[in-house]
């Protein structure tokens, strides 16, 4: 026998079931769209927490991390040279929308922020260029912002992510994301007592939010009938991905920082504070990896009938 | 955008379709094969043909990728390791043509010249268009011992003789335009496999879309059960029970039955006497029938049919004698409904209502009009195939299940039980080819034509000494026989005082260490000859045990003026046209391969022999003059099949004529669709002539120790157990057994990437069928990996398919799967070896016709983790 | 006009003459199935019901696949034929999440079925088709269908269960068909209104 190779093995036997898993975002190059739509997600919520918290350097962070984020989504793509033709269906791909949302972003973060640290930038910090970068990385910002979800729930072919608080969870990822990188770039700036204490505060809000939603999304896929839904529960409790679902989603991101916010509850060391932000980011990337990971198409037959040894 | 050329509208230089055949089952479909600069890019049916109709089943379609598989042999190869075995590197040299025809040649003359019997030829079933060739070197070289390896051992000893006997055919199938109820015994055709298989499969298509009833005995739902009315699952191997049963409750309990057919076109009027016998006419010999009118016993000759007895007791020339129906009638009430539930596991009540909706579909009496010719009209059909015949008691089975049809007349007329085209008129510029059944003596049927060694009635008289290694002179119904490759060979061969052994071995393309059984068994058969030469497109795990392993064409590399033998595997039955198509070359030979049939006429003139190879041409063509080979002139194969062409079509139809046409075809007349009532012959509901036939046997086997079980040589058929019915050791409690798979063709498909992706991607295709009931209560699941092993130690694994439909007491195993050599490296490893699980010997040979039983008893247990 | 097909499921086998057909015009690469087959069973032994379901691209008239496509590579024609265009496609794939008939394959590069022993040149003439990196499914065998001919699954069928032809038109066969024999999609509850129909086994 000769193996062709690995995908192509793993594609009959995807085949041969009726509840099929999603691949193709997921592993192999698919993991660079994990990556990226994690990156530019943090990149989008660090830019906003960092300007409300007035953080320069989380600005740099964030334009930084959605260059990755952006350099990652071309790795995924089977034709990268073609990117730019990307740009052509906002009417009604959300890709398309994400595209122009960190192009926008990009494009204004460089505006806004060259003046910021390069003092002999051909234009000043507040000038009109830097000003338009400004809106113009707010609006890229928004746009990266919200659409993952959606590219997520428009994806008719996968229920587990057809729920309509799957936009709402990726925004709050988006923020948690924001937020964690804010704890750690806090670590490093050592800001006061009281912005840490709020931005401790804001985590833990936007963390519950995220548990929330989450639990609202799993309690919908298992309540409904959806029987590729379901199965996408199943694989992420108990199947293919609750390894990555305990250690990750659960162990790093929530119970480890929830253990380190409770047990200091003030005052915090800010080595804690790192970690917890550290572990927050990475429990998000988990996050996203087992919702998509967990993806099964909707199952083909008609009619309530059973396969081979189901 | 990129719009792609248009195939049809592309010119370049070599843009053409050529009319030609499939070979990658023995179907022979017509295709047009689509060539654009040298390469095949399309294979798609002919529509003009009547074989396939312009369609292809999916092996057919995707045939190209078989053609150009690169593990394809292109050169002549050597052995250098004189070891043979299964783990022995054969050490492969290429050599040239010419070596290698020298060798071969000189070991042909040498055996020629010492005993030409020592010479076997044998070739797969596959490629039909092998047979003609390979029959005609046979002949002229003078070897009687010309095998089809695991074919027809599993597919025709009884499958072929009893619709041979009983519809002068090779097999038989449901009337698809006209029948209105089927009922089939461990048969595929029209829904999977056999003969004219992809043309059957839209016809029975067009009868399930006109409301044909179709019932399903055999143990898996699978392909025709799938598309049934009624799935009748049954405990494996006991169809004759079942059909038996149901003939019970027509006969006796619903007095359904065709009398005048009886009466006319049956023995069943025949007087027998207390001996079994007919009581015959002591002046002229003729069967006695009783004249109803005069109260007479009189040749059935002398007897207008409606005054014939079938039932009562008459007393002729001091004996009691009667009617040979009546001893059937009687015969039948061993199988009650209730006792039968018990062997065969269907419901009484189920037997009952079968039976009765079989005869009243029947409307025995009725006619039809058909092209403005009235003729009978039983639009029902009970057949069988490879499944039902599969057993050591296959020619009861297949018997029984045919006596539904000859009960209620369904037999070659309208709507009923046909033949493969066994009445032909030829074509109507020269009335070729032509053949019809006749009558014996005693009025029963002989066969217009045959593709066997000797036509399946009247049987030859045994004889002593065996000329045949199968015996088959000693077993005269037997066609293929297992004794070229069973364990008890020797000791066989010796008690029948074979006064050669077989030395040399042709081999064409038959895998036999796959397809008869056990490989260790038919491995060693094949290590006693002395030289082997195969030809082959792959090496395959039989090739590998040559020594000498030639480069064959592919199908569509070769030339044939018959693609297959004409009209029993290809040409649909009923109504509608023949088709006499060709095969013709598409592209070339690689690298060095060569045509079997030139090389085979190459072989002869190398080994001094040519004359009477084309003397053996003339009689296997049925060449008339004045296209018949002379002497031993030098033709070509090209130029034997232009002959062949000329000969049956007329002078301007030759070679160049069928490459351009493809194939002839010329309407079918009703007469010779539906001969039956054309044609002046009976057929044995009781089979007398076999217990003497028992008896000569025995008279020369018993002497040397070798017991002829009678039971099996009684006029009327009965159920016998397979050895596995007999098998009660604890544990062994599946019936396992195998089937066709709709995608592959024996063990050559598997190779082939299209379909071997399509077979991983099917529920059963490379897996083991059990039902989920039986599997939960031996904790077994679905996907586990299982030994499957019988009692004598024979084991193989593979993967559990867990399924609703199949036999509690079943176990289904697709095809001919699990290669294990590295010839067919896409095909290795891939499915499950059935064949591992058989014996090959006489005790698992059906004493009768040499049949090898197939089910075998078994354990399933599942394979340890680590092992 | 509005290009469909539809599928007898009783008249069908499940011989995988379609998918091996497809195969051969087009010469997909191993693990792009433009059709394939699939098996099921309903029932209860001994009251059980096996299912051959021949799937294809629905070519559907409200084709998810083409909304979420960013690049336009997925459209429609205006003959209802749904088609990629793979100069266009960058890999995506956002169109196989998107189908809610899993009918989309990506092209991930491997070529050839015989693996090492390398391409056949069957293989090596239908390979310009096929560019790598980018996304594949059944175009309804436009090249054929301009041509006047059926699509290749169709043409072959042994069993002469798919038929093809204009929706729009009331009195072609495949609309006679639906009407006559109750044709149904596949997850009409999808909104996707498919053109590829099945008929009842
Ligand atoms: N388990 C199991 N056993 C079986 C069967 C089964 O279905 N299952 N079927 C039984 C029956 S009924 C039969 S008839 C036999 C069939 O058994 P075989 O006669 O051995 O037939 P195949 O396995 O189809 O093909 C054997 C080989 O023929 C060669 N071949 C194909 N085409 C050509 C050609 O054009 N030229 C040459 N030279 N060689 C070619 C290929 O190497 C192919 O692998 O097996 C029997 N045994
Ligand atoms: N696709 C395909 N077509 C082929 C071939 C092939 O390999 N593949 N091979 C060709 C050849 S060589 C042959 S001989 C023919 C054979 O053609 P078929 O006779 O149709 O072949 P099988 O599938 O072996 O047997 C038919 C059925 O018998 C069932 N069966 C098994 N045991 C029993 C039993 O004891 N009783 C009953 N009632 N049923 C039983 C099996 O489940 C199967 O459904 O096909 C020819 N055509
Ligand atoms: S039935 Fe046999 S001959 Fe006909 S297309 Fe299929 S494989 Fe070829
Ligand atoms: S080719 Fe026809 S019969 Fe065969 S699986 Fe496809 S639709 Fe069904
Ligand atoms: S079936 Fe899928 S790929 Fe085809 S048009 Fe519909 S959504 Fe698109
Ligand atoms: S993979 Fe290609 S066709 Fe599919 S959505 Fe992306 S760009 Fe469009
Ligand atoms: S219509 Fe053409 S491309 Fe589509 S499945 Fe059929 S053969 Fe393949
Ligand atoms: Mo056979």
């Amino acid at each position: 026998m000769i193996p062709l190779n690995r995908r192509y093995e793993q594609l009959i036997q995807d085949l041969r079931s009726e509840l099929r898993p999603q691949r193709e975002w997921a592993e192999n190059r698919g993991l660079f769209l994990v990556i990226g739509h994690f990156l530019v997600g943090v990149a989008g919520g660090t830019w906003l927490c960092s300007l409300l918290f007035e953080l320069r350097g989380g600005l740099a962070v964030a334009f930084c991390l959605g260059v990755l984020g952006g350099l990652s989504h071309l790795a995924f793509l089977g034709r990268p040279e073609r990117f730019w033709k990307m740009a052509l269906h906002v009417r009604t791909s959300w890709i398309s929308r994400g595209f122009w949302g960190l192009s926008l972003f990009l494009i204004g973060g460089v505006l806004y922020l060259v003046p910021q640290f390069l003092p002999g930038a051909p234009w000043r910090s507040g000038s009109v260029p830097a000003a338009i970068g400004y809106v113009v990385s707010l609006i890229g910002m928004v746009g990266i912002i919200g659409y993952m979800g959606f590219v997520y729930s428009s994806s008719r072919a996968i229920p587990f992510w057809n729920s309509p608080t799957h936009p709402l969870l990726y925004i709050a990822y988006a923020l948690r994301g924001g937020m964690a990188v804010l704890l750690i770039i806090l670590m490093f700036e050592g800001r006061s007592p009281d912005a840490t204490l709020t931005a401790i505060k804001v985590w833990l809000v936007v963390t519950t939010v995220v548990v929330v939603l989450y639990l609202f999304e799993i309690y919908g896929a298992v309540s409904g009938h959806n029987p590729a839904a379901r199965q996408s529960v199943r694989d992420l409790l108990f199947g293919r991905v609750a390894v990555y679902f305990y250690g990750g989603t659960l162990l790093i991101g929530i119970l480890i920082p929830a253990m380190l916010v409770s047990g200091f509850v003030f005052p915090l060391s800010m080595g804690t504070l790192a970690i917890i932000g550290f572990a927050s980011v990475i429990g998000d990337f988990f996050m996203k990896y087992t919702t998509i990971k967990a993806g099964v198409y909707m199952p083909l037959y008609p009619r309530v009938t059973r396969q081979v040894g189901h | 955008m990129n719009i792609i050329e248009s195939d049809v509208t592309r010119a370049t230089a070599d843009d053409t379709w050529l009319k030609s055949s499939c070979s990658l089952c023995y179907g022979t479909c017509s295709i047009l094969a689509h060539r654009v600069d040298g390469v095949v890019i399309k294979v798609e049916g002919n529509p003009d043909s009547a074989v396939g109709k312009g369609r292809l089943c999916g092996k057919g379609v995707g045939g190209l990728m078989t053609h150009y598989d690169p593990h394809r042999l292109r050169v002549p190869l050597h052995r250098t390791n004189p070891r043979k075995g299964f783990n022995e590197d054969p050490g492969w040299k290429q050599i040239s043509w010419d070596e290698a025809l020298d060798e071969i040649a000189a070991h042909l003359r040498r055996i020629r010249a010492e005993d030409p019997r020592k010479l076997v030829v044998q070739r797969t079933t596959t490629v039909t268009a092998s047979r003609a060739p390979s029959q005609a070197f046979v002949a002229a070289f003078g070897t009687p011992n010309f095998s089809t390896a695991g074919g027809g051992l599993h597919c025709g000893n009884g499958a072929h003789v009893i619709s041979g006997v009983m519809h002068a055919s090779w097999s038989v199938v449901p009337d698809f335009e006209y029948c209105n109820y089927a009922i089939y015994f461990g048969a595929s055709k029209g829904h999977a496999a056999g003969h004219a298989s992809c043309s059957n499969m839209g016809k029975a298509a067009d009868a399930r879309f006109r409301g044909m009833k179709m019932v399903v005995v055999d143990p898996f739902c699978n392909f025709a059960a799938a598309k049934a009315t009624e799935w009748v699952p049954l405990r494996v191997g006991t169809d004759a029970a079942l059909a038996l049963a149901m003939c019970n409750v027509m006969v006796n309990e619903l007095k359904i039955y065709d009398t005048p057919y009886l009466q006319a076109k049956t023995n069943a009027p025949y007087l027998i006497g207390p001996d079994q016998l007919y009581i015959r006419d002591p002046k002229t010999q003729a069967p006695l029938v009783w004249d109803q009118e005069s109260g007479t016993a009189r040749p059935f000759t002398a007897v207008p049919s409606a005054r014939m007895a079938l039932r009562g007791s008459f007393t002729v020339n001091g004996v009691v004698g009667r009617p040979a129906f009546a001893l059937l009638g009687e015969h039948l009430k061993k199988y009650t409904p209730e006792r039968t539930e018990e062997i065969t596991t269907v419901p009484a009540a189920n037997i009952r209502r079968l039976a009765g909706e079989f005869a009243r579909e029947a409307r025995v009496g009725s006619t039809i009009v058909i092209d403005g010719v009235t003729l009978p009209y039983r639009p029902v059909a009970a057949i069988a195939f490879r499944g039902s015949q599969g057993h050591m008691n296959s020619v009861y089975n297949f018997l029984a299940v045919d006596l539904l049809n000859q009960l209620v007349g369904a037999a070659d007329v309208v709507g009923s039980c046909l033949g493969f085209n066994p009445t032909c008129y030829g074509h109507p510029d020269t009335k070729l080819p032509y053949y019809v059944p006749k009558a014996d003596a005693d009025g029963l049927m002989v066969t217009g034509m045959w593709m066997g060694y000797h036509y399946p009635y009247p049987t030859n008289k045994p004889r002593m000494p065996s000329k045949q290694l199968g015996l088959q002179d000693v077993f005269t119904m037997g066609m293929t026989s297992p004794f070229l490759n069973s364990t008890d060979q020797e000791m066989l061969w010796e008690k029948f005082d074979v006064p050669y052994r077989p030395e040399m071995l042709i081999n064409y393309g038959a895998n036999l260490l796959m397809s008869i059984g056990n490989k260790d068994v038919v491995a060693e058969s094949l290590l006693k000859y002395k030289f082997i030469v195969s030809f082959d497109l792959f090496l395959t795990e039989t090739s590998v045990l040559a020594d000498i392993v030639l480069p064959d064409c592919s199908y569509l590399q070769s030339v044939d003026s018959r693609s297959n033998f004409p009209f029993i595997f290809s040409l649909p039955a009923g109504l509608g046209e023949w088709c006499w198509p060709i095969r013709q070359a598409v592209v070339p030979p690689d690298g060095e391969q060569r045509r079997y049939a030139d090389v085979l006429l190459e072989l002869a003139d190398r080994a001094g022999f040519r004359a009477d190879l084309n003397a053996a041409y003339n009689a296997t063509y049925d060449l008339q003059s004045p296209f018949r080979l002379e002497g031993d002139r030098k033709y070509s194969f090209d130029e034997i099949c232009d002959a062949d062409l000329r000969s049956h079509f007329g002078q301007e139809r030759g070679l160049d004529w069928f490459k351009q046409h493809g194939l002839i075809k010329w309407p079918k007349k009703p007469e010779e669709v539906y001969w039956r009532p054309f044609v002046d012959v009976r057929v044995p509901i009781y089979w007398e002539f076999l217990k003497p036939l028992g008896e000569q046997i025995a008279a020369i086997t018993e002497p040397r120790g070798l017991k002829i079980p009678r039971h099996y040589y009684q006029p009327l058929p009965d159920w016998i157990g397979c050895p596995s019915h007999a098998c009660d050791a604890p544990g062994f409690d599946f019936y396992a057994f195998y089937y066709r798979d709709i995608i592959h063709t024996n063990s050559f498909t598997m190779e082939n990437p299209w379909l071997d992706e399509a077979a991983r991607l099917d529920p059963f295709s490379y897996t083991i069928a059990m039902n989920r009931a039986s599997a939960e209560k031996r904790g077994l699941k679905h996907g586990a990996l299982v030994w499957v092993e019988t009692e004598k130690r024979r084991k193989v694994k593979g993967r559990l398919a867990v399924t609703e439909g199949i036999h509690p007491e079943g176990l289904g195993i697709a095809a001919l799967a699990g290669h294990w050599g590295d010839g067919m490296p896409i095909a290795k490893g891939k499915g499950v070896f059935f064949n591992e699980l058989l014996e090959v010997d006489w005790e698992h040979s059906s004493p009768v016709n040499l049949n090898l039983d197939l089910c075998v008893k078994v354990r399933v247990t599942a394979v340890e983790t680590g092992q | 006009m509005r290009l469909g097909m539809v599928i007898d499921l009783k008249r069908c086998i499940g011989c995988y003459g379609c998918q091996i057909a497809c195969k051969a015009e087009h010469g997909t690469p191993p693990g792009v199935f433009y059709a394939r087959v699939l098996k099921r069973e309903e029932g209860q032994y001994p009251n059980v019901k096996q299912f051959s379901l021949p799937v294809l691209c629905n070519h559907c008239e409200e084709p998810p696949c083409v909304d979420v496509c960013p690049t336009g590579a997925s459209f429609k024609w205006s003959d209802g034929i749904v088609d990629i265009d793979h100069d266009k496609c960058v890999g995506c794939r956002a169109c196989m999440m998107a189908c809610p008939y899993n009918n989309r394959y990506f092209n991930d590069g491997n070529q050839n079925y015989f693996g090492d022993a390398g391409s056949t040149p069957f293989e090596r003439a239908r390979a310009a088709r096929h560019p790598t990196g980018v996304v594949m499914k059944c175009n309804f065998c436009r090249d054929r269908v301009r041509a006047g001919k059926m699509p290749a699954c169709v043409a072959n069928c042994p069993t002469v269960a798919r038929h093809f032809g204009d929706l729009d038109d009331p009195n072609s066969e495949v609309s006679r068909l639906i009407k006559e024999r109750g044709g149904f999609n596949l997850h009409p509850e999808a909104g996707t209104k498919p053109s590829v129909y099945y008929l009842p086994a």
